[in-house]
């Protein structure tokens, strides 16, 4: 388990370096055409400012911010019962230090995300859409794929990078705006007092493309960092409740939904366990979705012979037709096989099952029962009274007579 | 009441009404995979002032409630009051089963479309 957090967070720290990188550019630029070349410092500053401002709240309060700007609301157990005990489940299987808090967001679309800084403070928020849908092993893999998110730490490092994203946007908007209405005249003016012009109007024009480019590349690594972790999470999902299909059945279901959420936006999209975002007239490219196709998932899951990592691995090597790795090595060769419940669970409920059938013959038998196999196969089983009597088959239509 | 049993599948049936008994539980597993299995179970209410004959529970004797099953009270249903079962006159379990919009690949609604073939038919070209 830590190796794929610490992978995760390797990988992804490096987007995260690179989106960094990206607001840093953007702040030097912006700052050296409004100020001058002796500027740029400045806008570094101004933009790590921003950046650190917004990162700060969001830690402390960005999942109550998300919670309140989606529209859940924390609901107690009698609200519904059964998603109580599925989380409880999760929790316990997952290993997680504390149950997370459970919000139910009212809205007839099915989606579900979960929040929270770290596995001590997390919450799992559902929509009252995805409860009326999903049956009990659908809503397990839907929590499982969620509490797998809060496990991988993803939370925590998706707010952090769309709170990037975002200060890369406001950055760009001001500076495009800015330049627009007030900044040629302060260039005009800082251009008479220096004298020279050459390097500021190749700064301004290098700091106008950043602007255009840097919001569209930040939201571009975003989504990349966006999907590895759904992967992921659906490998880690899978593995909790060892019946894969319960979630892929789910991402079936979610994906014939033809709801919108209301109450998500660009900036939360990411979060949900589908993309809660329909998109109009056009399809989405695979390089700025949010999510991976559900097709796709839902296929990788169904290709699982067994509900441990490895399977995962495997099926998505099969289904992508290409060897990219989504589960560290190391963790892969320390697991040892895990069989999907299915299996196990059909095997002893259907041998417990044949059994009382059994029992129910003899059972039959000594209470004067006659039994009799139709031509067509079927047996048909009549208590004393049908004795002389005939019927016809109800598969085949053949009049039988008991004896 | 005669015991139908096809592939290690029972279910109990009534030649002289045909009418079908499913024991607590199997009406669940019937509609098993279907999208709105919970929904349709949910459904169920009691349906105290309809008129239509009174019957006994095939393994208690005592007698069945009726209850309604569908949003719109789609179909009349006997429960019995201490949980036995389910009784379907004829023709009635596969209005339910059409209304838990059941994927009709399902393994279980094959094997008992297969199990009733013939008395189907007698139906469905009576309808006609």
């Amino acid at each position: 388990m830590w190796e794929i957090i610490r992978l995760n967070k390797r990988k992804s720290f490096l987007l995260f370096i690179a989106m960094g990188i990206i607001l840093l550019l953007l702040g030097y630029f912006v700052g050296a055409t409004f100020l001058g070349e002796d500027g740029g410092p400045f806008g570094v500053f101004i933009a790590l400012i921003i950046w650190s401002v917004l990162s700060i709240i969001s830690y402390f309060s960005g999942h109550k911010i998300l919670l309140s700007i989606s529209g859940a609301k924390e609901v107690t157990p009698d609200v519904h019962p059964q998603l109580f005990n599925v989380v409880e489940e999760m929790t316990i299987a997952a290993n997680l230090p504390k149950m997370p808090k459970i919000y139910i967001i009212n809205e007839e679309a099915p989606n579900a995300f979960a929040t929270g800084r770290n596995p001590e403070n997390s919450a799992v928020a559902v929509t009252a859409g995805m409860l009326a849908q999903m049956n009990r092993d659908e809503l397990q893999g839907v929590i499982a794929h969620e509490i797998s998110h809060i496990v991988n730490r993803d939370v925590l490092f998706m707010t952090f990078a769309g709170i990037m994203l975002g200060s890369i946007v406001i950055i760009s908007e001001i500076f495009l705006k800015g330049m627009w209405f007030g900044g040629s005249s302060l260039n005009r003016y800082r251009d008479r007092s220096s004298g020279g012009g050459g390097g500021q109007i190749i700064i301004m024009v290098v700091s106008l493309i950043l602007a255009i480019l840097a919001p569209i590349l930040a939201q571009l690594l975003y989504f990349a960092i966006s999907r590895k972790r759904e992967y992921l999470a659906d490998a880690n999902g899978a593995r909790l409740t060892r019946y894969p299909e319960g979630l892929a059945s789910a991402l079936e279901k979610l994906s014939q939904n033809s709801y919108e959420l209301r109450s998500a936006n660009k900036a939360t999209a990411g979060m949900y366990i589908v993309n809660p975002l329909k998109e109009k007239g056009r399809k989405l490219s695979d390089l700025t979705s949010t999510h991976p196709p559900i097709s796709e998932r839902i296929r990788i899951l169904r290709n699982m012979a067994g509900a441990g990592f490895n399977d995962y691995q495997k099926a998505y090597a099969k289904v992508k037709n290409k060897n990219e790795t989504v589960i560290p090595p190391s963790e892969l060769k320390k697991e040892t096989y895990i069989p999907i419940l299915s299996e196990i669970e059909k095997a002893t409920s259907h041998g417990k099952k044949e059994q009382q059938r059994k029992l129910g013959d003899i059972v039959m038998k000594t209470n004067g029962y006659s039994f009799l196999t139709c031509d067509c196969g079927l047996k048909l089983k009549a208590p004393a009274d049908f004795n002389g009597k005939e019927v016809s088959c109800p598969r085949c239509g053949k009049r039988l007579k008991f004896e | 009441m005669l015991v139908l049993e096809l592939e290690k599948v029972e279910t109990d049936f009534c030649p002289n009404c045909k009418g079908i008994w499913l024991d607590k539980g199997e009406l669940e597993l019937f509609l098993e995979d279907s999208k709105d299995k919970d929904e349709l179970i949910k459904s169920f209410s009691s349906a105290k002032g309809i008129r239509e004959k009174k019957i006994k529970c095939p393994i208690c004797n005592s007698k069945m409630d009726k209850i309604f099953v569908g949003k719109d009270h789609d179909i009349v249903l006997d429960e019995c009051k201490y949980g036995h079962g389910l009784w379907f006159d004829k023709g009635e379990i596969l209005e339910v089963i059409k209304l838990g919009s059941v994927n009709k690949n399902n393994k279980i609604i094959q094997l008992f479309q297969d199990m009733y073939k013939n008395e189907i038919n007698i139906n469905t070209t009576e309808e006609k």
